[in-house]
């Protein structure tokens, strides 16, 4: 499945759920928050959120801010 | 003596609020938080980069006890993208404090008042505790006080000039009118001017720049919890009125000159 996570072209190889796209990506779930094509998605929806061709995810973790 | 800070239903003995910013490493940013005693600091959002993992605070940060997370909403450009980056943020620190900034001109970061006003409805509407950053303002923070901000957080000088307190005069009539604690934010360079907000009658003061560009950040740290302290115990012990003529600490009898 083709995505566009942050900003750029992914192809998803898993089951196309939020979950298996971030442990695609080796990201800590408790660390990063999520958008599917400007929506907030809340961590407990991860599991049974079936993203689609084309998605645009944003995917994003807390970093120094003043 | 018992002097918490409420911001809405949060309680903090810290008034030093400090930013995550521009630290030269993360456990220099560790040191000084520990070393300022702050019981809340700012963090931002940005993209998630497996490379770069280093960066994400979570981690760091979830380690240290007695001290909660305010993410901001830093590169937002208006309203709408500043409420989209305050439930991102309330996703991960799971509190419902927020600071809200809109500074859409890179060349000064000067707060958006009107997107600012805008945003903090809708977050209020939400259930947030909305801690704007504006311009220092007296009507715009009575009005964002007036739609339910938890507090209001004007600026001393433009974000990273380290140019004190230039808002002096304008602070003071925030201060005087506000119902919710003022925080001064953004602008101070020295712990004396942290120590100057907070006997103006301040609640709070929001560091970064200056404790983490300093030469020793923790040194720098402690320093402003200093100066915060310091502050905040003389607006408590109530300074001496000013007078326009010299008023004597020691008796003036003339028993010198008198015995000859």
């Amino acid at each position: 499945m083709n995505l566009i996570v942050n900003g750029e072209k992914h192809e998803h190889t898993g089951s196309g759920t939020i979950d298996a796209l971030l442990e695609e990506l080796e990201a800590n779930q408790a660390h990063t928050a999520l958008m599917v094509n400007g929506d907030v998605v809340p961590s407990e929806s991860w599991k049974n959120t079936a993203l689609n061709e084309n998605d645009e995810v944003e995917m994003l973790v807390f970093v120094g801010g003043g | 003596m018992n002097d918490i800070l409420k911001v809405g239903d949060q309680e903090f003995n810290s008034r030093l609020f400090l930013g995550t910013g521009k630290f030269s490493s993360t456990n220099a940013m560790i040191e000084a938080v520990k070393a300022s005693g702050t019981e809340l600091v700012t963090v931002a959002l940005r993209r998630f980069n497996r490379d770069q993992a280093e960066d994400d605070l979570y981690g760091p940060l979830a380690e240290l006890s007695n001290v909660k997370l305010m993410p901001n909403t830093s590169g937002a450009m208006n309203a709408k993208e500043a409420v989209r980056a305050a439930m991102l943020g309330r996703e991960l620190s799971k509190s419902p404090i927020v600071k809200l900034e809109i500074h859409p001109n890179p060349h000064h970061l000067l707060p958006d008042p009107i997107e600012t006003h805008e945003a903090a409805v809708e977050l209020v509407k939400q259930g947030f505790l909305v801690l704007p950053y504006i311009p220092a303002d007296p009507v715009l923070a009575k009005r964002l006080e007036d739609i339910g901000c938890a507090a209001v957080m004007p600026l001393g000088a433009a974000i990273g000039t380290g140019k004190g307190l230039s808002t002096a005069e304008m602070i003071k009539i925030i201060v005087r009118d506000a119902n919710v604690p003022v925080v001064v934010d953004a602008g101070l360079r020295a712990p004396s001017e942290a120590a100057c907000a907070m006997e103006m009658g301040c609640d709070a003061v929001l560091v970064n720049s200056a404790i983490a560009a300093a030469e020793d950040p923790a040194a720098m740290g402690a320093a402003f919890k200093t100066g915060v302290e310091a502050g905040r115990m003389a607006f408590n012990g109530g300074l001496m009125s000013t007078s326009e003529v010299a008023v004597a600490s020691s008796p003036l009898t003339s028993f010198l000159s008198n015995n000859d």
